[in-house]
């Protein structure tokens, strides 16, 4: 087995995958029947459809050409989720300055050669802004320091 | 006439001072945001969404409908400028806009452009204002089949527009739907897909999914392939009044993009991409010097500019009379209607007529804002290019970051966004492009519950589909569509349509 287009041979086991997901995940739903509509009637029709478009696209990956996968690059998306994780983790107990300061920090460290002088004021301002604006202007809801 | 009185209302209800000043913002921000490279209409409606949700609603659409003429608006800025299209609708405005630019008449483009999209904006809003009310007594006739069958016909109308490859879009638009059935079912009231997260009882929700999948997604791309610096076309002022010739040769454009533009905006599946691909054949075809397109073609920016203007304001009518989104965008603007607590749909036009006729007069202001602003300040909006994307991108996402957390404090929307961030990364890796997705999210409970209904109806027979006029109708027209996807000769226009991104 040659596998001609590596990106749509991807894509067909993750079209598989998310529909057998969904079948499996919904197999204790009702489906009754088409008068009366079960909780899983139109979920598992939608799932087995996604299977088989799975099925096609991996199929046709093996007979026609395509582009290849592009190489991931860990270090991009692993410090933009860090970032997030962060701002979501500190928010509530240490409050917006710091979560933001700390989600620019990480997030700039998605680059090579960072400038940790001009980052780190850079974070500071950026925090200082939003804040004044979401908190103070918008009146959001959101601790700006810890203890609030 | 009663359709001055309804304006009247309209005018009435945008014209107070809070109502401009957001609209004022909005336009502000979506330029802004429009400018950015890379940045179409879809990420910059998600990432300027959560700061909305505070206001009351007609100031929230009124300042997200402002976001979307910006964004829209900033887009054709920078085709023209630095021959890189911000969304899918200005790719041709690039064409010529750009070679018009090289030779000097970077101004007179950009004028242009304005103009024609001011003019088809104005008309955009007659359009809606003339049809809207009898629409939405059309669509007092339609019942749960034809629901159905419409919300069909605007998937496939999706796909059929969609980036790439068709089965991958099909696939998105069933994964989108299959999302939007995550929660409690309404019916049986039993949560399915849940995963026993209580987090998810409500379904997924709407904000975490479009940041993640557009916003964040987004960057990470650009963090990846940094996209190649480009040279910039300088600008002043005094350039930017269009000679006679100039001028001649772009209105007849102009109005032919302008009537393009309404009609297609109000299909299922209409928009700005298709109007403005539509107008740009038309002016190619028709013209009488064929040589000069893809030199700076005139009518090559008044035509495609005026469309898609006019088909962005159409679009709105099938999400205001019938409550359904014709295409991504929409989706999002339902996605924060449903969030201020308003149902779109024909009732807002009787219940709320603030509301519906307010917005309507601040899609008109809005546009008259973009000229009288926007034009002047082209040359801060081009400075905006030079800010280095390193600082630009942990401001974005910082903004993601707050606006979903000021809208839940619930820290579970936090994974939400990662979860999605990272699905939209494997799809990007793929080759599969989401945006059909957010449109199967929103209609996969409604297409659920029409379903359903419309069987309850006909006691299980599939055939009331055809027997009524309306769905048998639309559904002939879905058939079509995916005839036209399956032959060959077609497959191959809209394939280069694609390439010339």
């Amino acid at each position: 087995m040659v596998i001609k287009s590596p990106q749509d041979f991807g894509a067909g086991i993750l079209f598989i995958l998310f529909g057998a997901i969904g079948l499996w995940v919904g197999s204790d739903l009702n489906f009754g029947t088409a008068r009366n509509m079960g909780p899983g009637y139109f979920p598992i029709i939608i799932c087995g459809l996604i299977m088989l478009i799975g099925l096609i696209v991996a199929g046709k990956s093996l007979a026609i050409e395509g582009p290849a996968i592009e190489r991931i690059q860990f270090r991009p998306i692993l410090f933009i989720l860090m970032a997030i994780a962060a701002f979501g983790l500190f928010i509530e107990d240490i409050g917006a300055i710091i979560a933001s300061i700390l989600l620019i920090m990480f997030a700039a460290y998605a680059r090579k050669d960072v400038n940790l002088i001009e980052t780190v004021v850079f974070a500071v301002g950026t925090a200082a802004f939003v804040v004044i604006i979401f908190v103070y202007a918008l009146g959001q809801p959101m601790p700006v320091w810890w203890g609030r | 006439m009663e359709v001055f009185d309804h304006l009247a209302t309209g005018f009435m209800a945008a014209g107070t001072l809070q109502n401009l000043f957001f609209c004022l913002i909005g336009t502000v921000l979506g330029t802004l945001i429009g400018v950015l490279p890379g940045i179409g209409p879809i990420p910059a409606l998600a990432i300027l969404l959560p700061i909305t949700f505070g206001l009351d609603p007609l100031s929230s659409l009124i300042m997200l409908a402002g976001i979307y003429y910006g964004a829209q608006y900033g887009g054709s800025t920078t085709s023209i400028l630095v021959n890189m299209p911000g969304e899918a609708s200005s790719v041709v405005t690039c064409i010529e806009g750009h070679q018009m630019a090289r030779k000097g008449r970077a101004g007179a483009a950009l004028a242009i452009a304005a103009l024609g999209s001011f003019f088809a904006g104005c008309v955009g809003t007659v359009f809606i204002a003339a049809f809207g009310p009898p629409l939405a007594s059309i669509a007092q006739q339609f019942n749960s089949p034809d629901y159905f069958a419409l919300m069909l016909l605007g998937l496939v109308m999706a796909i059929v527009l969609a980036h790439g490859s068709v089965l991958k879009a099909v696939a998105m638009v069933l994964i989108g739907l299959l999302l939007g059935l995550v929660g409690t079912d309404t019916n049986t009231g039993l949560t399915r897909y849940t995963f026993g997260l209580s987090g998810l009882w409500e379904g997924i929700d709407f904000l975490p999914l479009v940041l993640g999948l557009f916003g964040i997604v987004e960057i990470i791309r650009n963090l990846e392939n940094p996209p190649p610096p480009r040279e910039t076309i300088s600008t002043r002022m005094r350039d930017l009044w269009p000679n006679k010739q100039e001028i001649k040769e772009s209105i007849p454009a102009a109005l032919r993009g302008t009537m393009l533009g309404s009609i297609l905006g109000i299909l299922p599946g209409g928009g700005a991409v298709l109007a403005s691909f539509a107008s740009y054949t038309l002016e190619k075809k028709i013209t009488k010097t064929p040589r000069k397109f893809g030199h700076g073609a005139v009518e090559g920016v008044a035509g495609p500019e005026s469309a898609n203007n006019a088909a962005a304001q159409t679009s709105f009518i099938p999400l205001l009379t019938l409550g359904i989104p014709s295409n991504p965008i929409m989706a999002i603007m339902m996605g924060a209607m449903i969030i201020q607590g308003i149902q779109p749909g024909a009732a807002v036009m009787t219940t709320r007529p603030d509301l519906f006729w307010g917005m309507v007069a601040s899609m008109w202001i809005g546009n008259l804002m973009l000229v009288v602003i926007n034009l002047p300040m082209i040359g801060i909006w081009v400075k905006l290019l030079s800010v280095p994307y390193r600082l630009l991108y942990p401001a974005i996402l910082l903004f993601c970051a707050i606006g979903v957390y000021s809208t839940s404090t619930e820290p579970f929307m936090m994974v939400l966004m990662i979860v999605f961030t990272v699905f939209g990364y494997v799809l990007f890796k793929l080759g599969c492009e989401p945006a059909p997705m957010v449109l199967g999210f929103i209609l996969g409970p409604l297409m659920e519950e029409n379903l359903r209904r419309s069987l309850v109806i006909s006691r299980g027979d599939p055939m009331i589909f055809i027997n009524r006029p309306i769905s048998a109708t639309l559904l002939v027209a879905t058939v079509l569509m995916l005839c036209l996807i399956i032959l060959p000769q077609f497959r191959r226009t809209r394939e280069e349509a694609f390439q010339e991104e």
